[in-house]
């Protein structure tokens, strides 16, 4: 790199001093941590040792497999757990659906039916550990509400989240073949209903982190985050919600790649960009309203299946970097990230890495260590200031989900994903063991068996699944299955209850995803191989 | 001489897209013509695109291990078309035994993560001389 300049191309001085930040003393733009605009942290006494929630994603193979990993990652310290689905999971396709076969359990777990939420939960104390869930945000809550109801654990102490995608699922990493305007609803009536129902949930974490990885740079990361939340938060308002009633509830999920400072001004910024949002623009009142929690998980972009060791290495920077910049909770993508879904022992290097940090370092026990450094408060303004004016610029082309529907959003994430990986080949965007520092194949052998170890797809779940859907009450599952029908085809219907009717009568996640695409004149299987089941 | 055309797709579930994306790119850059399936695809879709298309290359992106049980059926297709189209598989899941495993199987060349853009190009653009090559006799 011959000029200074952030990966994000901010341009760099050698150095800063008092001079690039005019504005340090003023209270508007900085203030004490615990105070709006929170950009120094959501609360003044992080010197808790619990201070931020270690977690770790997990979900591989059946649920009973998943939750196996559930048990041994709180025996191991974990004190929150994060699932992901597996590719038909996130797809909304049945394991048995022709497409699923093969990616049954392989990179996250299958779920598609209530018995696996029973089986992916049993033992675990919904009460006390907070669950977060990285799968389609309505199916995740219908799930872990019916569990919780069966085993008379009241919906009201649930604690953990879901990741809500509208925007841009279809067009990078998690699409389901919906159209925007039932993802949009499916998103707004899960949350209303966890409003309700499950006050303490998390029920809209905005996840840059799928939408950024591999493509997104920090500041286009977070303009696209502000679109969506603000296109939520808007349609919210205009069912008469009051925005203090869900939006101490938003979180936000990011991304920390490896540009250390930016990250960790991005993080700054965004906090004092969606604390005036909500105070200024949709009228918050409540403190809790205006200080957003995030989460992050370490940039799975950035790890490299050439040496795996060094992603160890990138861990604990980006954890490091998480607890200068205090954040919520923390998940480092681990070392064999390149090859799947973590395996027992990445799992493991992963956690101890995010305990030395916590509790060896000391790096986290003062609240926003770098406030006041003249070139974190520079970056992060400066950062602040990109991100409020890309999120104007596409606001000011139209609607969110009409720019969707044009494909605006698609071509963002194309040109992007290509311009990362160019970078990667021209040797811009230094990675130690691929651009620079390669080793040779037989030399590299550090972690490489371990990391490239494979998971076999799970038939022998497929096949429980096909047992399973023969042996149902079918004229129950039909019936249920057209109530999800008619509620989705009348506009303003609640389809949370339908959904979970559904379950209950054992429809599966693919049929309801099925019944939901008819109702909004979509193809009942986007690849025209399924039979329909109602 | 008419430009190489080549096929880009990713089977099954598999949702990652930068992969086949920046290779699209590559090779459009370097004046191939790129029919671009993109994701969610079974080796019938591929090899039937493959056929109708006539590209001299069809290349298989691949970030989840999918492509292990999808790769025979998609040789087979294609080997049973009269047309000859070899197969180029890459992604950053793929370890050196995979490509040994691949290369026996009948797949024309096998790019690991790290793979370089003018391997990458030279070695389509010989796939497709190799081809025409064997066509025209």
């Amino acid at each position: 790199m011959t000029e200074l300049e952030t990966q994000s191309k901010i341009p760099l001085k050698p150095f800063y001093t008092s001079g690039d930040v005019a504005d340090l003393d003023n209270g508007a733009a900085l203030n004490d941590p615990g105070a709006f605009p929170y950009t120094r942290g959501r609360r003044s006494d992080p010197a808790r040792r619990d201070s931020w929630i270690q977690r770790e994603l997990s979900g591989e193979g059946p649920p009973s497999r998943s939750n196996a990993q559930f048990r041994y990652l709180i025996e191991t310290g974990a004190v929150g757990l994060d699932v992901i689905g597996d590719a038909p999971t996130t797809a909304c396709l049945d394991p048995d659906h022709p497409y699923a076969l093969n990616a049954v359990g392989t990179q996250g777990v299958s779920l598609s039916r209530l018995d696996d939420f029973f089986e992916l939960y049993d033992g675990i104390p919904l009460d006390r550990i907070t669950l977060s869930h990285s799968l389609p945000g309505w199916f995740a809550v219908a799930g872990l509400y019916a569990v919780a109801k069966a085993r008379g654990v009241s919906p009201a102490v649930l604690r953990g989240s879901v990741i809500q995608t509208p925007l841009y699922c279809e067009d990078y990493g998690y699409r389901t073949h919906m159209p925007v305007s039932l993802r949009l609803r499916l998103t707004l009536d899960s949350i209303a209903f966890c409003t309700r129902e499950m006050p303490k949930f998390h029920s809209f974490v905005e996840d840059t982190y799928y939408i950024s990885d591999g493509g997104p740079d920090a500041v286009e990361e977070m303009a696209l985050g502000f679109i969506e939340i603000r296109a939520v938060v808007r349609e919210l308002l205009k069912r008469g919600l009051d925005i203090d009633s869900f939006a101490p509830r938003i979180a936000i999920l990011l991304n920390c790649r490896m540009d250390f400072f930016e990250e960790i001004a991005k993080i700054r910024a965004t906090r004092r960009l969606f604390a005036r949002m909500m105070r200024d623009e949709f009228g918050a009142k409540d403190p809790r309203s205006w200080s957003v929690n995030i989460t992050a998980h370490t940039a799975g972009s950035s790890l490299t299946a050439q040496q795996p060791v060094n992603n160890v290495i990138r861990g604990a920077i980006q954890a490091l970097a998480l607890a200068l910049a205090g954040v919520q909770a923390v998940e480092i993508s681990a070392f064999d990230e390149a090859y799947r879904t973590p395996s027992p022992e990445s799992h493991l290097v992963a956690l101890r890495t995010q305990q030395v940090v916590q509790y060896e370092s000391n790096a986290g026990q003062v609240a926003d260590p770098l406030g006041g450094s003249y070139y974190v408060e520079h970056l992060t303004g400066e950062i602040e200031r990109r991100i409020g004016e890309m999120t104007d610029r596409i606001e000011a082309l139209g609607g969110p989900l009409d720019l969707c529907e044009r494909g605006w959003f698609r071509s963002l994430f194309e040109e992007a994903m290509v311009r990362q990986e160019r970078a990667i080949q021209d040797g811009t965007l230094p990675r130690v063991g691929v651009n620079m520092f390669r080793m040779a194949e037989e030399h590299d052998t550090l972690l490489k068996e371990l990391a490239a170890t494979k998971i076999e797809p799970c038939w022998d779940h497929v096949e429980r699944i096909k047992e399973f859907k023969g042996s149902r009450d079918q004229t129950g599952v039909a019936a249920a299955l057209q109530g999800v029908l008619g509620a989705a085809k009348a506009e303003r219907e609640d389809l949370m209850r339908p959904i979970i009717a559904a379950m209950e009568a054992g429809a599966t996640l693919g049929e309801i995803s099925g019944a939901l695409r008819m109702a909004y004149g979509s193809a009942y299987d986007p690849f025209g191989v399924a039979a329909a089941a109602l | 001489m008419e430009p190489v055309r080549a096929l880009i797709a990713i089977l099954g579930l598999d949702q990652h897209e930068t992969g086949a994306l920046a290779v699209a790119r590559i090779l459009r850059d370097a004046g191939v013509e790129v029919i671009y399936l993109g994701r969610f695809n079974l080796p019938e879709r591929i090899a039937t695109t493959a056929v109708d298309e006539d590209v001299d290359v069809v290349g298989v992106s691949c970030h989840s291990w999918e492509y292990i049980y999808h790769i025979d059926e998609l040789l087979r297709r294609l080997a049973e078309e009269p047309t000859h189209v070899p197969v180029v598989v890459g992604g950053s899941v793929i370890t050196e035994s995979d490509r040994q495993a691949l290369i026996r199987k009948g797949v024309a060349a096998v790019f690991g993560p790290g793979a370089q853009a003018a391997e990458i190009v030279g070695t389509v653009r010989h796939l497709a001389d190799l081809r025409r090559a064997t066509r025209t006799i």
